[in-house]
């Protein structure tokens, strides 16, 4: 590896959010020195990466640095091929023939019952990504479509339905959903690199970041890593006194056996005074989320973090609503949080039609739910604020307003698309104290600390 | 010191532990740059035996430190033996401050805990902090003097600096993210499930007295079985006792339909018990049109 290909890796990896220090760059130069042989990027690997999630983007950038002819011209184009190997005994129904059209397809041949490794190759075409790229903005939406003109989609439909008819084995089904994954990577690896290489920088990969993709787009591991962050915010917050006090003296009561305790430790001289700490007021929180089927991934986020705030709050209500309003409090807390997506789509289904109102479900909170909470409360509203065109119902907002301390609503939607024609924020804006966008982890935090 | 990382796969593997290569040439590499390892990976994957075979291949002594919540640095670093102090006090019998004038923070009355008796260890040291992400924040971040200088701090007494450069080894099962600070000052090492020849082997060296036949067939089930989706996958140390098990009932195959009572073994929750029992039911059916 040259010097300036180690220098272009180090900046990509920085840029793409890895962080790497003088002394990791100094103890690599030792390592490359020193262990000629062992493979270079073995040794960058060992060194400079520190989190698995981060293995995905050194692979990434050192692909696109060291594999830049895979992403010449269109010339180039039967170049660009990455092939996979996979063990395909019976490849089910559409046999004998390359699927695909533009970026070349997936091969999907029968080995009609020979167990004979088999390649699957995954062409890309740059041009007319290029053209794609142009039509599409966001990154998880242009690899959907590679994906769909690669006929991908019927590719797999195919797939499930002889798994589901009994044709294929479990091993078979198995093998199968590892080829998908691997499909997937290839696309968005190819895709990324495109990005890069178009825009001549390495913000592309900076967007990939778990933190800044829209949670609606996280994939399995990016939601179990943005579950943990949470639970990492809100275990500091638990630990940081808040601000509601109860009433009683400047620095509290006296705590004897403490001051007792301290003084044991300095030859039982008594050096300060110790107080009781004190205990911050519990808050009430009624949270409320709209679960048609566009929030439904950011409600899962939502309900995740509310359930790592639960011992912080006197008291917590989780309702749900679309055009009704529904208490899910009490099956909140006892459910597994893998598959509450599930849950809220199918709950959805049952009780409402999927069209939002959030006028009615306003008025429902106010003539039903209200009683119940005191003047203490803050309520938190989830929704992306489109009412189908239905009324707002604006005095139920402003009735539940004066009822309750304070309301906050997070938006998973841009802030200039709040002002969309069927867009109600406008019309509620008197009555919330703050809006929030929530669209990915790092709005999230934002509201964690702002809010909680 | 091993001079590759194949001479340290190799010592490894004769105390017990079978490393792939990848493995053990980011672990050589962190001994040779003297970086403490931080090695996470699901509960059961080998990070402790890692470490402990470690302690063997390189002749260190073992020192381990047990992480949970609430650990502070009186338990892991150091304490002053209060009941010495006051016993020395009393001693003293005297009214005269000059005569019982001591200095009761001298090393006399310091209880050394794991952390300070690694940095103090004249003999060299494998320092084991294992299941760091059960610790507090506070604690995590404690480590850092420790884990960057290989020195710790105590008021009373100043700066202590390492002597025999302990090897210092980090395990965590990923119940929750360490800071950036920590994980900068380390070298990382991702332990997953063995691929099924691994584990083959693992199995063969841990139970001697089972045949290759059988290796084979609980590898290749244990594997099976990892592909569901359960609450917690079978690790290495339960496929060696489900092995074991086999053994115990001196059953010589793994059958489908004759496993009950042994899955309890292999999986440690009830509703994973469910829902491998209806896929063996699954399977042994898919067997048995295969074979017809």
């Amino acid at each position: 590896m040259n010097g300036w290909d180690f220098l272009r890796l180090i900046n990509g990896l920085r840029q793409a959010s890895i962080m790497i220090s003088s002394e990791d760059v100094r103890d690599v130069q030792i390592c490359l020195d020193r262990f000629p042989m062992i493979a270079e990027k073995q040794i960058m690997k060992a060194l400079l990466i520190r989190r698995p999630q981060d293995l995905i983007m050194f692979e990434s950038v050192w692909r696109i640095i060291f594999a830049a002819n895979l992403l010449g011209t269109a010339d180039d184009a039967e170049d660009s091929t990455r092939v996979i190997n996979i063990e395909d005994k019976n490849s089910p129904s559409i046999g004998g023939q390359g699927v695909g059209r533009g970026f070349g397809g997936i091969s999907l041949s029968n080995s009609e019952g020979h167990d004979v490794s088999k390649d699957l190759t995954l062409k890309i075409n740059p041009a007319k990504l290029e053209v794609l790229m142009n039509k599409i903005g966001a990154f998880d939406d242009l690899v959907k479509a590679v994906l769909a003109d690669m006929n991908y989609y019927t590719w797999i439909n195919s797939y499930e339905l002889d798994y589901q008819r009994g044709s294929l084995t479990e091993e078979e089904w198995y093998a199968h959903l590892n080829l998908r994954s691997s499909i997937i990577d290839e696309i968005r690896h190819q895709v990324l690199a495109l990005q890069v290489h178009k825009e001549n920088s390495w913000q592309p990969l900076a967007r990939q970041h778990f933190l800044v993709k829209p949670l609606s787009n996280l994939t399995d591991l990016e939601k179990s890593l943005v579950k943990s962050s949470i639970r990492k915010w809100t275990r500091k917050l638990a630990v940081r006194p808040g601000q509601r006090w109860k009433p009683t003296t400047r620095r509290g009561l006296i705590d004897i056996a403490r001051i007792v305790r301290q003084s044991v430790q300095c030859n039982g001289l008594i050096f300060k005074l110790s107080f009781h700490q004190r205990i911050p007021r519990a808050p009430e929180l009624i949270v409320l989320c709209d679960v048609s089927n566009s929030m439904a991934p950011f409600v899962e986020f939502l309900i995740f973090l509310i359930s790592c705030f639960k011992r912080c709050y006197r008291k917590i209500r989780v309702c749900f609503f679309i055009e009704t309003v529904w208490d899910v409090s009490d099956f909140i807390w006892d459910e597994d949080f893998e598959d509450i997506r599930q849950k809220i789509t199918s709950w959805g289904h049952k009780i409402s039609l999927g069209y939002s109102d959030y006028g009615a479900a306003f008025k429902e909170l106010a003539e039903n739910y209200l009683v119940n909470v005191s003047a203490r409360g803050t309520i938190v509203i989830l929704g992306d604020g489109k009412n189908n065109y239905r009324s707002p119902q604006k005095e139920y907002i402003a009735q539940i307003s004066e009822r309750v301390k304070q309301i906050f609503w997070l938006n998973p939607l841009n802030a200039e698309e709040w002002n969309d024609p069927d867009n109600i924020m406008k019309h509620y804006q008197p009555f919330y104290r703050k809006a929030y966008r929530c669209r990915s982890a790092e709005d999230l935090l934002k509201i964690v600390r702002d809010v909680f | 010191m091993h001079t590759s990382p194949g001479e340290l796969a190799q010592a490894l593997k004769q105390e017990g532990y079978m490393i792939d290569l990848e493995t053990a040439t980011t672990l050589f590499l962190g001994l040779y740059l003297k970086k403490p390892c931080l090695i996470e990976g699901p509960a059961g994957v080998g990070k402790t035996h890692l470490a402990i075979a470690l302690a063997k291949a390189e002749r260190r002594k073992l020192i381990r430190l047990q992480c949970y919540e609430g650990l502070d640095i009186t338990k892991a670093l150091y304490d002053w033996n209060y009941a010495k102090q006051l016993l020395r006090l009393q001693l003293a019998k005297t009214d005269d401050w000059e005569k019982i004038k001591l200095n009761l923070f001298s090393e006399e009355f310091l209880l050394a805990r794991p952390l300070l008796e690694s940095i103090r260890s004249e003999e060299p040291v494998l320092l084991l902090i294992d299941e760091l992400d059960k610790s507090d924040e506070e604690f995590e971040s404690f480590l850092l003097e420790l884990l960057a200088e290989q020195q710790v701090t105590i008021p009373e007494l100043g700066t202590i600096t390492s002597k025999a450069n302990p090897i210092v080894i980090l395990t965590s099962n990923n119940s929750r993210d360490f800071s950036d600070a920590l994980r900068r000052r380390c070298i990382h090492i991702y332990l997953t499930y063995p691929t099924l020849e691994r584990e083959m082997s693992i199995l063969s060296s841990q139970v001697p007295d089972l045949t290759e036949q059988l290796v084979q067939e609980v590898c290749e089930f244990v594997a099976k079985v990892r592909k569901l989706p359960l609450q917690k996958l079978p690790s290495v140390s339960e496929s060696i006792d489900f092995a074991c098990a086999l053994k115990a009932l001196q059953k010589d195959k793994v059958n489908y339909s004759n496993l009950m009572g042994l899955l309890n073994v292999l999986l440690k929750y009830p509703k994973d018990i469910v829902k491998l029992e209806e896929r063996l039911k699954k399977w042994d059916s898919e067997l048995k049109v295969r074979m017809d």
